[in-house]
This record gives structure tokens, C-alpha cells and sequence, in this order.
């Protein structure tokens, strides 16, 4: 009995890697353990109060947090862009408390925790991508109480959605979602892939790296293993289509192969959104 | 070897008993249409429905009839799954002509049934439909729940069987809610059909609509019944509902069944009290 | 339950001691005995007509006969084929309703039949249930009803619309589409002008050479004397007496209703 209270105030006193405590450390990896085991699946996790309030990314902060040791590299991006004030502020807590290297390159690091976007190019298997999700329920607008979607999800009942779906096209003659876009994961549970726009979501089928969804205020962590399917919910007779604008490109770079976002202004100007994908292809234009 | 033989049912309900309270001999004992109440008086338990018992054939509408308070809706509800019974058994002949218990099924494999094998109509429209969706989005419910994904396929679908139950096309967009009830109550029964279930629980299906609306959802039926050769159960106070749509019927009084006979039968020769009050109130 | 078996070969129908008493809880739980020991038989092919004064149990005894009277007591015992009778009265509900419609026909004075019908609907549904295809039902329910000279612009109106003798017209059509082992009529003419009475008695006698077991109610003498090769007196719910058309006529005294 001395011994083991004597384990504990070791274990106390230890210096901390990064601001969690180590208890919630594995409390987290189990969380995301079980989520990895079972794809797409919402596994509730007991979340930790952080610096950053809730809604700006206390959950995607958790699990990078959870999973970052001394040999990672960390890259944090907030619509793509490093240098979002959102970003730089996630990325310099990381970095204080752990002394982990950052990069702005994605093929250089190891762990991205990103609020919209995934990278154009750059990770790969053994990386690790972390995104921060304000809604994990992709059924939220379809369904309120509680019981009956965690029902819908046990039973694979998506009937709901798929009425939604049908209505969303009745009324506006296309499926309308942009963010948030409902997949389905392996086969077997419906997934929100909030925040990432309809343009990344092909990434995420058979992905090399492991994708990490993270909902700090609603307490749901899930997972998208490596080389595992995720397909987006539509009707077969109904493609899926990922945003496009036809004739811009980048003014910077001139691509118009990525995801593009508009400055507004007098006139129309269009730039990557991955602005470290854009730096570095902007010479070889 | 019998020289006459009935079709083989598709549905068949075996001592079907629901109480709510205290299951007890005594309560049995104390209720009934001989005592006049469903209640009883010692525990408080209400017998609601009990030894309940009728086959129902493919192609066959059998009525039961009762007035409110009969137990007739709560039997209805029990075979639904809507209510857990408390007794009995209910079983139903599938497509590999074995014999299915349903009590036997968990929660989640009674309400695949509802998907494709059993279909309930509910007298009041909101409950079988999603009043903020619309017509074709109703129906596509089922359908998706089936398995269907093709969008224009949904469509095509949709819009056949409201035109079979006489809804317009135009109105196949609006939601539901902007329905008058006669039409509510064909889109329900759209729903109900749409994928080709043997069996279809009708509650009370025209009770609460106007007459004209109710003759004209009342030959759709009857037109449904014949196409689809269902084994279809119809529950009303209305005789000439039941008079319309079934050949044979049972008739229930404070949660027992007390006569059970051909439809015409019974309405020209009833045997029991209860049926003789009951067929000389409704020819009056 | 001992096995009942028709002795006579031909005979279809027969009838053993039928009773049927009413007893009626909301009215003082009175009994009306409105057959008190029936018996008849009927063979293939023979039209045997009922006759009595009114209340004597002549449409009890049809209907008692197809069920819609549950008998009291006694049987009904129906040939289906020259090796197998079964006694109607025994058999469940959904036993016999698999024989109404197919074996055994019955053709009301009134048409009971459902509300909103066409004539050609009604008349083409008793063909399907007789076990014709749709096609042939269409065509013989346009035969029946041309037969009975119902005009082809009523043909697709709601049946409620027709006037008595027209309805009395569609219920018989769609009783003698494709005729059953037996069929029961109950005053089947009663409704009719004399050019329509004239079809539809013509109608009824093509039947008999059909193989038909007939059991019909006529009020009309003439009718009975034309059609009947025997007659059936009926008084008191009891057989009074039964004797070719002649003989029963000239026994009868104040038959008209």
C-alpha cells in the first residue's frame, strides 16, 4: 500500500509533458484506442478543461496532446493557412509546454492539428492528422433526442438522414452540405465530417495516415484508421461534387487544382487555401 | 384428410394478452365483458387485451371491431410492436414459409419487420408520417430503409404509388403538413405499401374524416386489398367499414373477444349480447 | 363426428333437419324459431322451388343454407365432387368462405354488395373469384350483362345509382357468371318490367342444362310453374309439402304474399 502511494506522488511530481496530466493522457489514447478499433464510431471521453475555451479547438488541443511525444514535428493550420491567429496561438501553446519542433511544411511533420483543411500533399503513413470538430453528430439535424441516435447509430438506422438527403435535393436540386458533409465509415457508421470541406473528403478514403476527429464541448472522439473506406453519402444516380469555381486559379501560384478561397475586394481574386502548399509551388509556376 | 381447406395463414395471433399493472389470476378473473370492466378492482391492473386469438390469410381482411376502451387498438399496437405484449404470441409465415414467432425477435429486428413485412396505418396521419417532410420524402423512407439509392428511382417510385392512391403529382414536393386530412391519410397509406409489405394493420383508417373523403380513402383501400393480396387487419367502431373491407371478423368488448364470425353473419345473425347491442345501435 | 354421406348420387345438396332459432338479448331475450326441422335435398341440375306464405322461413332457410344465418342445429351437406361432402355447418369461417363465391352462389334481392362499384366491376369481380383470369372475367361479365340487357352506359356508373331492376339485374349477373354447384336465389325477379323478368327467367332456366343444383324463392307462380321441376311448400319453419309444380300448386291455397 506505501509503495503504490508512493508510485502515485512519483508519478505527481513528475515533470509534466505538456499541460495534461498523464492520467489524462491515457484516458485520452484509450478514448481514441477504442474510436481506431472501431471506425467512425463516437466514443465519449471525459474532456479536460483547457487554456483555449470551448469552440476553439479544446478537442483537437486534447488529442494532439494526448499523442505528441519528443520525436514529432507538429504543423497547425486554421483554413489551411499556418498563420491564422487561431493557429498561432494553438501551435505556440503545443510548442511552450512540449518543446516539440514545428514546421509549416506538411510532408515534414509528423502530427497536423487542423480547425478546416486538409494539406494538399505531405502526410503520409506514420502521420498523424487531428481535426477539431465543433458538431460530431452528423445526425443532429435530423434527430434531437438522444436515445433515439444513439439507437440509429447502434442499428445502422440512417433512414433519417437519407430522407433529409432526398429533401435537400428535392428542394434545392443538389445535396446542398458543404462542411460537415455525412460519410460513411468501413461500411458501417455514419460519420460528420465537420470541419473539413467536400473538397478533402476523397482524401480520407483509404488514407495512408490516421485521421483523428476531436469535439472538446461535446466530449466525442472518432477516428478514421490508415486505408480504411470512407465514402460520402449521396444516391447513386447522384455524384458527389467537391466544391469548384470554374475558371479561377490562384493568383499567386496560378493553380487550379486546389482548394481555392476568394479574397474579397473591388475584384475577385482567388489564392490557395493551403498556404504552404501554395509558397512552395509558386517558384515552379 | 379434410375435403374444404382454408388458405394457410400469413399472420396468426395466439392468446394475446396485455396488461398494464399486475399480471394476476385474480385480476384475469375480475375482468371482462361478464363482469363489465377492464380494470381490476383489487390491484388496479387494467386488462386491456387478453387470449386474444385469430389467423388472417394472404389476400384476406379480417375486422375487429369494438367500441372505444374494447381493447381492439391495443391488440393492434401489440402485433405492431408499438406496445410490448404481455402475453401470447404472435407469429407470421415467411417467405420461406417457416413459422416466425415475433416475440422472439430483439427490439431492433421488430422494427426491421416494420420496414417490409408489417404495415401500420394509424388513424391519425401524423403518427405514421413525418408532417415537415414531403409526400415523396415520406416514402422515400421506407425506401431508403430498404436499401433503395438511387435517387430517380426513389422518384419514379414515389410518384407511382401517389398516383395509385390518387394523390396528386403536383403536390408531391409540398410537405405533408399543408395536407388535408383525406390526403394525409393517402400518403399514409402510400407509405404504408411502398414496399409491398404481406401483411398491413389498418387502426380506425377513416375515423375522424369527412364522409365523402372517407368513401373515397375507404374504395382505395378496398382496391389495395384486392391488387396487392394482402393480409391486411382492419380495427374500427364503424360497421360499415367493416362491412366494406372484410369477409370475416371478430368482435371484442372489454379486452376479450366475444363473437368471432363471417362479417355478413354477423351483422345479420349476431350471437352475443354484446354483438346484438352493438349491431342493432349501428343499423338503427 | 360420424361422416354424413349423401345417399343419392346426383343429389348436390341436402339438407337434414335444420333449425335455426334467433335468440334475441336485446329484445326480452325472446326466441324467433324461424326453421324447425328442415330437410330437402336438391340434385345437379334440378331448379326445386321454395314456396310459403310470408315469415314461413323460405329466405331463412337461403340463408342458413350459405351461412349467413348460423343453423341452430342440423346440417347442410354440400357434394364438392362425386367422392367428398362436407356438412357447411361445421366448417370455420374461413373454410366456408373459400366455397362462397366458388361452390356455392347466392343471389340476394337487394344488392348488398359494396357501395361505389360499377356494375362491370362487381359483375367481373364474382368471375375472378370464380377462378376466371381477368381477361376471361371482362368478357364474361360484357356477356352477362348484355345477356340481362342492362345498357352498356350504366355499365361503368356506381352501382348505387341504378334503379331497383337494374340493380336486381347486375346482382343476378354476377351470380350466374360462370355458375357455381348451387346456387341460391332469393326472389331474383321480383324487380323487374316484364320484357327484363322475361331475360332474366331465360337466363335462370339455361342454368338447370348447365348441371346447376337450383334452390330459388319466387313470389311469382308463373315463374315457379315455369322453371321448378319440384316445389317446396314451407309453413312454420317446417317442410309442408313437396311435389312437382302441378301438385304443389293446386295443394296451395292463398300462396300469393
Amino acid at each position: 500500500m506505501t509503495d503504490l502511494l508512493n508510485e502515485l506522488g512519483a508519478a505527481h511530481e513528475q515533470q509534466q509533458f505538456g499541460i495534461l496530466d498523464e492520467y489524462s493522457k491515457r484516458e485520452i489514447r484509450r478514448a481514441i484506442l477504442t474510436a481506431v478499433a472501431v471506425p467512425g464510431y463516437q466514443v465519449p471521453f471525459g474532456s479536460r478543461e483547457m487554456p483555449v475555451a470551448r469552440g476553439w479547438g479544446s478537442g483537437g488541443l486534447q488529442l494532439t496532446l494526448a499523442v505528441i511525444s519528443p520525436s514529432d514535428v507538429i504543423k497547425v493550420i486554421d483554413q489551411g493557412d499556418d498563420q491564422g491567429v487561431n493557429a498561432v496561438n494553438l501551435r505556440r501553446l503545443i510548442v511552450q509546454s512540449t518543446k516539440v519542433p514545428e514546421t509549416t511544411t506538411a510532408s515534414d511533420a509528423s502530427i497536423v492539428q487542423s480547425r478546416h483543411r486538409i494539406p494538399e500533399d505531405g502526410l503520409d503513413e506514420q502521420d498523424i492528422l487531428i481535426l477539431q470538430v465543433p458538431v460530431p453528430e452528423p445526425l443532429r439535424g435530423v434527430e434531437r433526442d438522444m436515445r433515439e441516435l444513439s439507437r440509429m447509430h447502434a442499428e445502422a438506422d440512417y433512414s433519417k438522414m437519407w430522407v433529409s438527403l432526398y429533401e435537400d435535393k428535392v428542394r434545392n436540386g443538389v445535396i446542398t452540405q458543404t462542411t460537415g458533409y455525412p460519410c460513411l465509415v468501413n461500411d458501417r457508421y455514419v460519420i460528420a465530417t465537420t470541419p473539413i470541406p467536400r473538397w478533402d473528403i476523397p482524401r480520407l478514403d483509404q488514407s495512408p495516415f490516421l485521421t483523428l476527429f476531436g469535439a472538446g464541448r461535446e466530449k466525442r472522439i472518432y477516428a478514421v484508421p490508415p486505408y480504411t473506406a470512407v465514402t460520402p453519402l449521396t444516391f447513386e444516380d447522384v455524384p458527389f461534387e467537391v466544391e469548384h469555381t470554374p475558371g479561377a486559379s490562384c493568383s499567386q501560384c496560378g493553380s487550379n487544382k486546389t482548394f481555392l478561397v476568394e479574397i474579397p475586394g473591388p475584384t475577385s481574386r482567388w489564392v490557395c487555401s493551403d498556404t504552404d502548399w501554395c509558397e512552395r509551388n509558386s517558384g515552379k509556376a | 384428410m379434410k375435403p374444404v381447406t382454408a388458405p394457410d395463414w400469413v399472420l396468426k395471433v395466439e392468446n394475446l394478452g396485455k396488461v398494464f399493472g399486475n399480471l394476476s389470476t385474480h385480476g384475469i378473473a375480475n375482468t371482462g365483458p361478464e363482469v363489465g370492466t377492464s380494470k381490476d378492482s383489487v390491484s388496479g391492473a387494467i386488462v386491456a387485451a387478453w387470449d386474444v386469438s385469430f389467423e388472417v390469410a394472404a389476400g384476406e381482411a379480417l375486422g375487429v371491431v369494438g367500441e372505444s376502451g374494447s381493447g381492439k387498438s391495443t391488440v393492434m399496437r401489440c402485433i405492431a410492436g408499438d406496445q410490448v405484449a404481455t402475453s401470447g404470441a404472435v407469429k407470421i409465415r415467411t417467405t420461406r414459409n417457416e413459422q416466425l414467432d415475433i416475440f422472439s425477435l430483439s427490439a431492433a429486428e421488430r422494427r426491421q419487420l416494420r420496414v417490409n413485412k408489417i404495415a401500420v396505418v394509424y388513424q391519425d396521419p401524423a403518427e405514421g408520417l413525418e408532417m415537415n417532410v414531403t409526400a415523396g420524402g415520406n416514402i422515400a423512407s421506407p425506401l431508403t430503409a430498404a436499401g433503395w439509392r438511387n435517387f430517380s428511382e426513389i422518384r419514379g417510385r414515389a410518384s407511382e404509388l401517389l398516383n395509385r392512391t390518387e394523390v396528386p403529382l403536383n403536390r408531391m414536393d409540398d410537405a405533408v403538413k399543408s395536407f388535408s386530412g383525406g390526403m394525409r391519410q393517402r400518403v399514409q397509406l402510400a407509405k404504408a405499401i411502398a414496399n409491398r409489405p404481406p401483411i398491413v394493420l389498418f387502426d380506425e383508417p377513416t375515423t375522424g374524416l369527412d364522409a365523402s373523403v372517407a368513401a373515397g380513402v375507404l374504395d382505395l383501400i378496398r382496391g389495395l386489398l384486392e391488387e396487392y393480396g394482402l393480409a391486411a387487419v382492419v380495427v374500427s367502431h364503424d360497421f360499415s367499414v367493416i362491412e366494406m373491407l372484410t369477409t370475416r371478423c371478430i368482435v371484442m368488448n372489454h379486452g376479450r373477444v366475444v363473437e368471432s364470425a363471417l362479417t355478413d353473419q354477423l351483422l345479420e345473425d349476431p350471437h352475443h349480447p354484446y354483438s346484438q347491442k352493438l349491431v342493432s345501435a349501428a343499423r338503427a | 363426428m360420424t361422416q354424413q354421406i349423401i345417399e343419392q348420387k346426383n343429389v348436390v345438396l341436402e339438407v337434414r333437419d335444420l333449425y335455426k332459432h334467433f335468440f334475441l338479448h336485446t329484445i326480452d331475450s325472446r326466441c324467433v324459431k324461424a326453421l324447425n326441422g328442415v330437410s330437402l335435398s336438391v340434385a345437379a341440375g334440378e331448379h326445386v322451388a321454395l314456396a310459403g306464405t310470408s315469415g314461413a322461413g323460405k329466405s331463412s332457410l337461403l340463408k342458413s343454407i350459405y351461412r349467413t344465418y348460423k343453423p341452430t342445429n342440423g346440417s347442410v351437406l354440400l357434394r364438392l365432387d362425386p367422392e367428398t361432402n362436407v356438412d357447411l355447418v361445421s366448417l370455420t369461417d374461413a373454410e366456408l368462405a373459400t366455397l362462397r363465391g366458388t361452390k356455392i352462389g347466392y343471389v340476394s334481392q337487394f344488392l348488398r354488395a359494396q357501395p361505389r362499384r360499377s356494375p362491370f366491376d362487381i359483375v367481373m369481380q364474382a368471375g375472378i373469384q370464380r377462378g376466371m383470369d381477368r381477361q376471361t372475367a371482362k368478357d364474361a361479365a360484357a356477356h352477362s350483362l348484355q345477356r340481362l340487357n342492362l345498357d352498356e352506359v350504366l355499365w361503368d356508373v356506381s352501382a348505387s345509382m341504378l334503379s331497383g331492376g337494374e340493380k336486381q339485374r347486375v346482382n343476378l349477373a354476377a351470380g350466374t357468371i360462370s355458375p357455381p354447384q348451387v346456387l341460391l336465389l332469393d326472389e331474383p325477379v321480383s324487380a323487374l318490367d316484364p320484357a327484363n323478368r322475361e331475360s332474366a327467367l331465360e337466363l335462370i332456366g339455361t342454368l338447370t342444362s348447365q348441371g346447376v343444383a337450383v334452390l330459388a324463392v319466387f313470389h311469382d307462380i308463373e315463374a315457379m310453374r315455369r322453371l321448378a321441376s319440384r316445389i317446396i311448400v314451407l309453413r312454420n319453419g317446417q317442410v309442408d309439402f313437396q311435389g312437382s309444380p302441378t301438385e304443389a300448386l293446386s295443394n296451395l291455397e292463398g300462396v300469393a304474399r
